[in-house]
């Protein structure tokens, strides 16, 4: 709840500052920096690009740069950030507004959860597999062992100097 | 023309069918003219495509408007290298470009190898028959590129019909990396299928010996080199002409090109496991088959248009055709595992955790698992529209899970090369692993101090010094060591070395090159922008440029409208350069506009300035500009690549010590020529 008045009140000061900023140093943009920021969290709804709000730059259109619905979508988000609502909030409206198809990245609950636990569960895997093989081939009878070792008493240090020798001389 | 092109495509159908069949009965049979006559069948079969394709570029060079597909991707005002590009730029004609790249290399193996490899080689031929069916199956039946325009008639009756004009190639395709990049990546995915022949052939022939190994890695490497470029080359269009400052977005088609390429570089790297010895041969072989499985599927996502994707102007509905194929395929692959699986026997054996085989080890594991993650990451809508609402998976998921999994291998690629085959030593580890450790570390505070203060960017950059100290090293101690015997300068020797031993140190270039990479891949964390709305005169600060806008105007050219500004980009006050970027407007197509982004390159950064058009409300012409630093690196890691896989490709050069095969009992004999006291670990490549 505290964290919640604290991302609000930041959101606030941040439209505020944005606010503030914004005539100074893009005169003629409609929406503020931090709708911006919001926007890359949501994607573009025009389905012509594969972009986030903040970030579309349209490739094609005939106005590279935000497109029509990119900077419809940030004025929106500057109309909620005007109420005060947290990021979350705002993207929260995004998602009934349009389904989560607006998330640029699937949400860490429901069934968005299961995108982020599969790397997850491919690496406890794929780890799981790795041991279990090594432990499966570290079998083998103790003295080649003892001669493989490399750097270590002269005879093998020899061997491994006439098997380098012997592979390069005999690659294809 | 399109008659006849129509007649040699469906005869090169006969051809390969026949090539197959008769295949399949020239190796039940044994009998040597059958074998004879079905390969000179697929060899007439490569031919009969070829001619087919020169139909197609002589139709789109007469503009023979009462073709189809010549109408939708060409017209009169077109420029020659994007009549011959028109030939991929849409479905029909890509489908038959991927028949004409797979033909260049069944040719090339059916007659390079038409007496050697006896054994093999019908095998090889059947299998590259059944690939070549599946396409021409497609060119002829499904997106025939020689379908005529008709009309109907008041009468009610179909006639032909031509058009004055065509509809032009799509803006977005007239760039010239549309010229190279297609056919760099296609011959990447067409190049797979040789691997993929040789393995399965191996497999069903239960050839004996590793020659089949040897040739199934030369085919990768070639393959691989031609996909890593179709795919920097794919980043680098990206990057000039959307005009959104990146270069990959983790589109579904970037991702189906990326699949492959990250299997066959596994594959690269553990084949070594089964040339030295003789472990994992079952894994090799799935490697393979995966790799050309990934491509079949590459193909799938990028023409059946099941996710969706930037490249939007390939889709249709062929889709079911590639997964019949993909899944007969698949089962193809289990049944000749299946039955011959005793042949892959492997002598799988590892003395210690801190070895070479271990580092490959987990090598594969970190490209399978970063090629599972791209994969799912990629289907994951198809998946979530099953199961509940379809949800987007961008590139900010994609970063997060990736660049984790892209660390650890850039670690490995340090660490990889200089543990010794078998068993490494703690005391080979110091000796091996201080300087790079240093170096490394030093890299790191450096550029946090020159101003890269961002965690994932200085570990990278870091990992980059570690691993291009690892790779200095092996080049000065072999190098060394040359010098001393033959009294050569150490650059001479360098040179000798990697003469010597191609592969090795051919992929030690390609490291190289994947350092560059990186450096510039970790500089997209520092990417500033600026958009404003600009008079003449008025000026825009970003990062240590300023820049001033000299004009802007308007003017037509031959087949579109050009708006045009002129930036003088200013540093300290000086004048640098002159930058032009433009804004085209294309006639006579939808979606209408291209951008010709300017861009001002040094090794720091890119400035990267876009002309995004004239502001709707205001008419004023609106800039935006990038900063994006250490860009150039990735195009220069890209160049170190190819250069590496050549000399990786070349043949070694011979010493003339008199040594050349040598039985390890009388290796004691043999050390005594090299020089005394220099430890050389075991070769290794």
């Amino acid at each position: 709840m505290r964290a919640m008045t604290n991302a609000k009140r930041i959101g606030v000061v941040s439209f505020l500052f944005a606010l503030a900023a914004a005539p100074l140093v893009i005169a003629q943009v409609a929406y503020s920096q931090r709708a911006k920021e919001i926007g890359t969290h949501l994607k573009c709804m025009c389905r012509g690009c594969d972009m986030s709000a903040g970030l579309c730059a349209h490739p094609g259109g005939s106005f590279s740069g935000p497109c029509d619905t990119a900077k419809t979508m940030l004025k929106e988000v500057d109309a909620h950030l005007a109420k005060g609502e947290s990021q979350q909030q705002i993207i929260d409206a995004f998602v009934v507004e349009y389904g989560s198809t607006v998330y640029v990245e699937p949400p860490k609950k429901g069934f968005g959860l299961v995108a982020w636990l599969m790397p997850i569960a491919f690496s406890v895997v794929g780890f799981a597999l790795l041991i279990f093989i090594v432990r499966k081939w570290a079998i083998r009878p103790a003295s080649t062992v003892a001669l493989a070792g490399a750097g270590g008493a002269a005879p093998s240090d020899a061997l491994e100097r006439a098997r380098a020798q012997a592979a390069r001389e005999t690659e294809d | 023309m399109d008659v006849f092109g129509s007649f040699t495509l469906l005869l090169a159908f006969v051809c390969a069918v026949y090539a197959f069949v008769g295949g399949i009965f020239a190796i039940i049979t044994r009998h040597p003219l059958l074998v004879k006559s079905t390969r000179q069948s697929g060899i007439a079969a490569c031919v009969l495509i070829f001619i087919a394709t020169f139909s197609v570029e002589y139709l789109l060079f007469s503009d023979n408007f009462s073709q189809a597909y010549v109408v939708s991707h060409s017209n009169r005002d077109l420029s020659t290298f994007y009549k011959v590009a028109a030939l991929w730029a849409g479905q029909e004609g890509s489908l038959l470009f991927w028949s004409f790249l797979l033909s260049i290399y069944v040719i090339s193996v059916l007659i390079a190898y038409r007496n050697k490899n006896g054994e093999l080689m019908p095998y090889v031929g059947v299998i590259l028959a059944g690939v070549q069916i599946f396409f021409l199956t497609l060119n002829n039946f499904v997106e025939n590129p020689f379908k005529t325009l008709t009309i109907v008639n008041a009468a009610g009756v179909l006639e032909p019909f031509t058009r004055q004009d065509g509809n032009g190639l799509n803006p977005l395709l007239q760039y010239p990396e549309m010229v190279i990049h297609p056919p760099n990546l296609y011959s990447g995915y067409t190049g797979f299928t040789i691997p993929f022949a040789f393995a399965l052939a191996a497999l069903l022939a239960r050839y004996p010996g590793e020659k089949w190994i040897h040739l199934t890695r030369k085919w990768t490497m070639i393959a691989w080199c031609f996909q890593s470029v179709g795919i920097l080359l794919g980043a680098h269009w990206a990057y000039a002409v959307l005009g959104w400052g990146g270069y990959w977005g983790w589109d579904p088609v970037e991702n189906a090109s990326l699949l492959p390429w990250l299997t066959g570089t596994a594959f690269l790297h553990s084949v070594m496991m089964q040339e030295k010895r003789g472990m994992m041969k079952v894994w090799n072989v799935w490697l393979v088959f995966c790799t050309f499985l990934l491509c079949i599927l590459g193909t799938f996502l990028t023409r059946s248009g099941v996710v969706s994707s930037v490249h939007a102007f390939a889709n249709s509905h062929i889709g079911p055709w590639f997964v019949g194929f993909l899944g007969l395929t698949i089962l193809v692959c289990f049944a000749a595992y299946l039955k011959n699986r005793d042949y892959l026997k492997s002598e799988n054996q590892l003395d210690s955790l801190i070895s070479r085989e271990s580092s490959f080890l987990f090598n594969n594991l970190l490209f399978l698992l970063a090629t599972v993650a791209v994969l799912s990451g990629t289907l994951f809508p198809v998946f979530s529209e099953w199961f509940a609402t379809r949800q987007s998976v961008g590139a900010l998921y994609f970063n997060k899970v990736m660049i984790p999994i892209g660390l650890a291998i850039l670690f490995l690629t340090g660490i990889g090369p200089l543990l010794a085959w078998r068993k490494t030593s703690a005391d080979s580890l110091k000796r091996n692993f201080g300087w790079p450790l240093i170096f490394g570390l030093l890299t790191g505070v450096a550029c946090f101090f020159v101003g890269y203060k961002d965690g994932g960017s200085l570990l990278c950059l870091s990992l980059c010094g570690f691993v291009f100290w690892t790779i200095v090293m092996e080049f000065y101690r072999g190098s060394k060591v040359i010098a001393a015997r033959t009294g050569m300068g150490l650059m001479m020797a360098a040179h000798e070395l990697a003469m010597r031993n191609t592969r090795r140190y051919g992929g030690y270039v390609v490291h190289f090159g994947m350092v560059l990479v990186f450096i510039g891949l970790a500089g997209s964390a520092f990417n500033t922008e600026a958009q404003k709305t600009m008079n003449i005169g008025d000026s825009m600060k970003l990062g240590p440029y300023n820049l001033v806008l000299q004009s802007a105007d308007t003017k037509a050219e031959k087949n579109y409208t050009a708006q045009r500004m002129i930036v003088e980009v200013l540093k300290d006050n000086k004048q640098i350069m002159m930058l032009y970027p433009e804004k085209r407007q294309f006639q006579g197509t939808e979606q209408a506009a291209g951008t010709m982004v300017a861009i001002y390159s040094t090794l720091r950064e890119d400035l990267y300035v876009v002309y995004a058009g004239m502001d709707p409300d205001l008419n004023v012409p609106v800039v935006h500009a990038f900063l994006n630093p250490l860009v150039k690196w990735i195009w220069l890691g890209g160049v170190w690549v190819v250069m590496g896989t050549l000399l990786a490709l070349m043949p070694n050069r011979r010493v003339a010590l008199g040594v050349a095969t040598v039985p390890e009992t009388s290796a004691s004999a043999v050390t005594q020529a090299l020089a005394p006291g220099v430890t050389l670990r075991e070769g290794h490549d």
